[in-house]
């Protein structure tokens, strides 16, 4: 129910900041549009300063936060198909749900598209396994592998975000 | 309004390189201080700080009372390790945690970075070494050492 609430609220806040439109997200690769740049970089802001302040007050215990594990080739392989496919549906998998709740015919394909993908991949998995499995790294993060403190990576983060947000706005305005 | 919290995300950020870590114990900052070293004193190391009357110097003892009475260092308390993270510390003192061979004490050591003392030490090799080095000109008989047969 937890799961299904947070869902659904993050559907609506998708569809608000427009990322349910194709166009808008295409733009994000033609540099015509940075909306998804900008609502990205702010959940990544808003999540790396909520988690560090979080768990510095004790609120949060970050021992407890899943870090998924890292596979290089694999995911590095999986993030060009995935950008690939992002670039050609001009959705991605959180966005064509939201799309096609929203009665988009285009959000719809994506979401078969993409199940029909899934499908395919688990047929075709015993010969991927072995790829699938390689280059295996753990659950890696930024502080352990830059071997600086967790505050360091806040912060470059942040102020990677608001220069990003500042050199977006001054490109738009001269498009 | 996009100022305002970019001002906040910005704020946020710097204060984030003064916080410190934000894991309450931070593991990495206990394995760097075992690595170097900074775990732990020697017996000659404490000898010393003994001899030069070190100003808050805290020996804490977690063997069993037999063992205390049977023999302390100078200036030893008797903690049992089940009272240790109730047992009161001032910032500005130095404890050294001491057990028979070392092995209760750096659990100790440990315990108190948890509650966040940061001047703790243990003795390494607990009193073994601690008698084993008394045999030695280093630390001598001002500390409790039996004199040797050569009479030094």
């Amino acid at each position: 129910m937890i799961a299904l609430a947070i869902g659904i609220a993050f559907g609506f806040c998708l569809e608000r900041a427009g990322l349910g439109d194709s166009r808008k997200l295409s733009g994000q690769f033609y540099f015509t549009d940075f909306t998804v740049l900008k609502v990205m970089f702010s959940a990544i802001v808003t999540a790396a300063l909520g988690a560090f302040w979080l768990a510095r007050l004790g609120v949060l215990d970050l021992a407890g936060v899943y870090v998924p594990e890292t596979y290089l080739l694999p995911q590095l392989a999986g993030g060009l198909l995935f950008g690939a496919g992002f670039v050609a549906a001009g959705l991605c998998p959180g966005t064509s749900c939201v799309a096609a709740a929203s009665g988009r015919g285009d959000g719809l394909m994506v979401v078969l598209g993409m199940f029909a993908g899934v499908a395919v991949t688990g047929l075709a998995f015993a010969p991927l396994r072995h790829f699938y499995e390689s280059t295996a790294r753990g659950p890696l993060t930024f502080p352990q592998l830059l071997h600086v403190p967790y505050g360091v990576v806040v912060f470059a983060v942040v102020a990677l975000a608001l220069a990003t947000f500042a050199a977006a706005e001054r490109w738009e305005r001269r498009a | 309004m996009r100022r305002a919290l970019a001002i906040v995300a910005a704020t946020g950020g710097v204060l984030a390189l003064l916080a410190g870590s934000p894991y309450p114990l931070d593991v990495q900052r206990l394995a760097t201080a075992v690595a170097r070293e900074d775990d732990h004193v020697t017996a000659v190391e404490l000898a010393a700080w003994l001899r030069g009357r070190k100003p808050g110097l805290r020996i804490i003892d977690l063997r069993t009372p037999a063992e205390f009475n049977d023999f302390h260092l100078p200036r030893a308390e008797n903690v049992a390790i089940d009272a240790l993270p109730s047992t009161p510390f001032r910032s500005d003192e130095t404890i050294v945690l001491v057990s028979a061979a070392g092995g209760h004490a750096a659990q100790g050591w440990v315990f108190l970075q948890a509650l966040g003392h940061r001047n703790v030490y243990f003795l390494r090799g607990g009193v073994q070494e601690w008698t084993e080095a008394l045999k030695q000109p280093a630390i001598g008989r001002y500390f409790g050492g039996a004199r040797r047969r050569d009479g030094c």
